[in-house]
């Protein structure tokens, strides 16, 4: 990757890179403390919360989950394997549906703040919530790093400087404003970086379209950009495709920082409309890394050789544009991109640090900060020890892990009585080892591994319904250990708030 | 509600690390009367499974047809050739038509779920 990008020629005007960088850094922070302003004078913090609408609530859900993997990390794969690209967004988004349809309303009801508050809950064990708080944190910790990642090629490709400046500025400015409290879960700032995102990706698109349509020239290329021959991956299996999928619409509701979330919904019931709210807004974001990388088929070809596809979105805009509207444009998708690796990473790491200071610093504030820095640093040394991945892939075996582990342990706490701590345990030990087996084994068998080994690298197809079937058979075995008061918990969850 | 002359004092806001919050809370009488009467637990328990199928069949409907796209496209190969203005039909599929059957699915999920939620209320409002 760093061959491609020494070239000099992917480098935009450093100018450009240090003013978009600056300005979200800035504005982040000013919006933080508005924000701030407005949750201290509408009451204390719960109170704020509860008064949130719908609208706002969804726009800080979709603020929080765009990532770098979907910035930029869809047009990328778009750019090197063509249509098997698009299952990508489809699972990031039809994620939210299974939530809706399993987790959304219940969870809300549970009144739990964090997974291993609702699993202490349901199943009355210390152990189990200790269990549950390591798996959150590693999936925290592991879904960071892709975040790196994309900061580091953004920083790279834009100011030309070293690539271990781009984390460590998010890792700055994430801990800065987490420690300082100006980013404490306000649903302002994430609400704001979703329309930021969009807007980034959404203007400077319309603009190329345009362009492109004004000069007479087919945007598609009389349909040649759609050939696989652009490809420089083999087509996926049916295998590959139907595992990912199953990894990405399961892996989605355990995600630490989107619980939290819905727990600023007033009841069961909004929090229903907020998650088809946050499907709409999904939707409509993913058209648009879609057609940056259907367009980079055509304009950017390169980086697919050079293995820098990820930078797809940030550098079209400059290709097509020369001048000050390029400049500007390449700003906006790099102010955009900056956004996602902030918001997200900040979202993570309020939720894991929340977990971790419950768990070893007794909850309170100085422990909440120190986590804080722990809840980065782990991150930060993996990403800078480790080669950037395509970003999309990464975040698709933490998506893999996830719906291997926390997924069983929701969907079957929440729908089924018969869950005991034991089986809990069992199934999540049995999710985690298979598949964190499985991600391994890949990364040491390198890209290079093949059909052959597909199941390995895709492996939540067989990893999922493992762990729910360790955790079906160790609970039906161990029914005696079923905690009493899960019938009480369970008509919790489900009935719905009074009229 | 704190009156509005009177600024709000903060609260400070904990997780505590025991079940006694999510347990301890006060809740309407009805729902009380749902958990504790057997005539209730039966209530419950049926509002449960309603919701469990309704959440499987509109998970399974959704499923079945987004994992016929991929089984469609391995057996029917010649898909691939047809084209709209140029774009070839599984990138249409993939890249548009998806959406709006989520979007679908959702709505109807969540209408169908407030209409159970609201004939369990009626029947313990009844009790």
């Amino acid at each position: 990757m760093t061959d491609a990008l020494d070239a000099g020629s992917l480098h935009l005007t450093p100018a450009v890179g240090y003013t978009a960088l600056l300005l979200v850094a800035l504005s982040t922070v000013l919006i933080g403390i508005y924000g701030l302003r407005i949750s201290r004078t509408t009451g204390d913090f719960y109170v704020a919360s509860r008064t949130v609408r719908p609208w706002w609530n969804a726009s800080a859900i979709g603020g929080e989950y765009l990532s770098a993997a979907s910035f930029l990390g869809v047009a990328g794969l778009i750019l090197i394997s063509g249509v098997d690209a698009l299952w990508f967004p489809i699972g990031y988004t039809a994620g939210y549906l299974m939530l809706l349809l399993f987790v959304a309303a219940p969870l809300r009801r549970s009144g739990a703040y964090t997974i291993p508050d609702f699993a202490q809950a349901r199943l009355d064990s210390l152990l189990v919530r200790r269990v549950t708080s390591m798996l959150v944190v590693i999936v925290g910790w592991l879904y960071i790093v892709p975040q790196l990642h994309g900061a580091a090629l953004t920083v790279q490709i834009t100011t030309g400087l070293p690539s271990w400046v781009g984390p460590l500025a998010v890792v700055v400015v994430v801990c800065l404003s987490v420690v300082t409290g100006g980013m404490r879960s306000i649903t302002f700032v994430q609400a704001f970086q979703y329309w930021l995102k969009l807007t980034a990706l959404a203007v400077p698109a319309v603009f190329i379209l345009f362009r492109l349509g004004a000069e007479g020239a087919s945007i598609t290329a009389g349909g040649s950009v759609f050939t696989t021959d652009l490809n420089t991956t083999a087509h996926a299996s049916l295998y590959g495709t139907i595992s990912l999928v199953i990894a990405l619409l399961f892996g989605t509701l355990g995600l630490p920082h989107v619980l939290v979330r819905f727990y600023t919904n007033p009841d069961g019931a909004s929090a229903r409309w907020t998650t088809v709210l946050v499907l709409g807004l999904l939707s409509v974001f993913y058209l648009f890394p879609t057609v940056y990388g259907i367009l980079g088929r055509i304009h950017t070809p390169e980086l697919a050789a050079g293995g820098a596809a990820d930078a797809t979105v940030l550098l079209l805009p400059g290709r097509i544009f020369d001048g000050a509207t390029g400049d500007l444009l390449s700003a906006l998708v790099t102010a955009g991109a900056f956004a996602a690796f902030l918001s997200t990473t900040s979202g993570l790491v309020v939720s894991l640090a929340g977990v971790i200071s419950q768990e070893f610093f007794q909850g309170s504030v100085t422990g909440f900060r120190r986590a804080a820095l722990l809840s980065t640093i782990v991150p930060l040394v993996i990403a800078l020890l480790t080669d950037t991945l395509a970003l999309a892939g990464s975040v698709g075996s933490v998506f893999a892990f996830t719906a291997s582990t926390i997924c069983p342990l929701l969907l079957l706490g929440i729908w089924w009585r018969g869950l005991t701590d034991a089986g809990a345990i069992a199934g999540m030990a049995v999710g985690a080892i298979l598949c964190g087996g499985a991600i391994t084994a890949t990364a040491a068998l390198g890209a290079g591994a093949g059909d052959r080994w597909v199941w390995l690298g895709q492996p939540a197809l067989w990893t999922v319904p493992a762990a729910f079937l360790t955790m079906v058979l160790v609970s039906r075995a161990t029914a005696g250990r079923r905690p009493t008061t899960a019938s009480r918990v369970l008509a919790r969850l489900h009935t719905p708030e009074p009229r | 509600m704190t009156q509005p002359s009177e600024p709000p004092h903060r609260v400070r806001v904990t997780a505590p690390r025991t079940a006694a919050r999510a347990t301890g809370a006060s809740f309407p009488v009805a729902r009380e009367m749902a958990e504790q009467s057997e005539l209730g637990q039966l209530f419950v328990a049926s509002l449960i499974r309603s919701q469990l199928r309704l959440a499987l069949v509109v998970a399974g409907g959704f499923l079945v047809i987004l994992m016929g796209i991929p089984v469609l496209l391995a057996v029917f190969p010649d898909i691939e050739s047809m084209t709209v203005l140029t774009v070839p039909l599984p990138w249409l599929i993939l890249g548009l038509g998806v959406y709006p059957l989520v979007i679908g699915c959702a709505i109807l999920y969540v209408r169908s779920a407030s209409r159970n939620e609201r004939r369990f209320q009626d029947l313990v409002d009844d009790d």
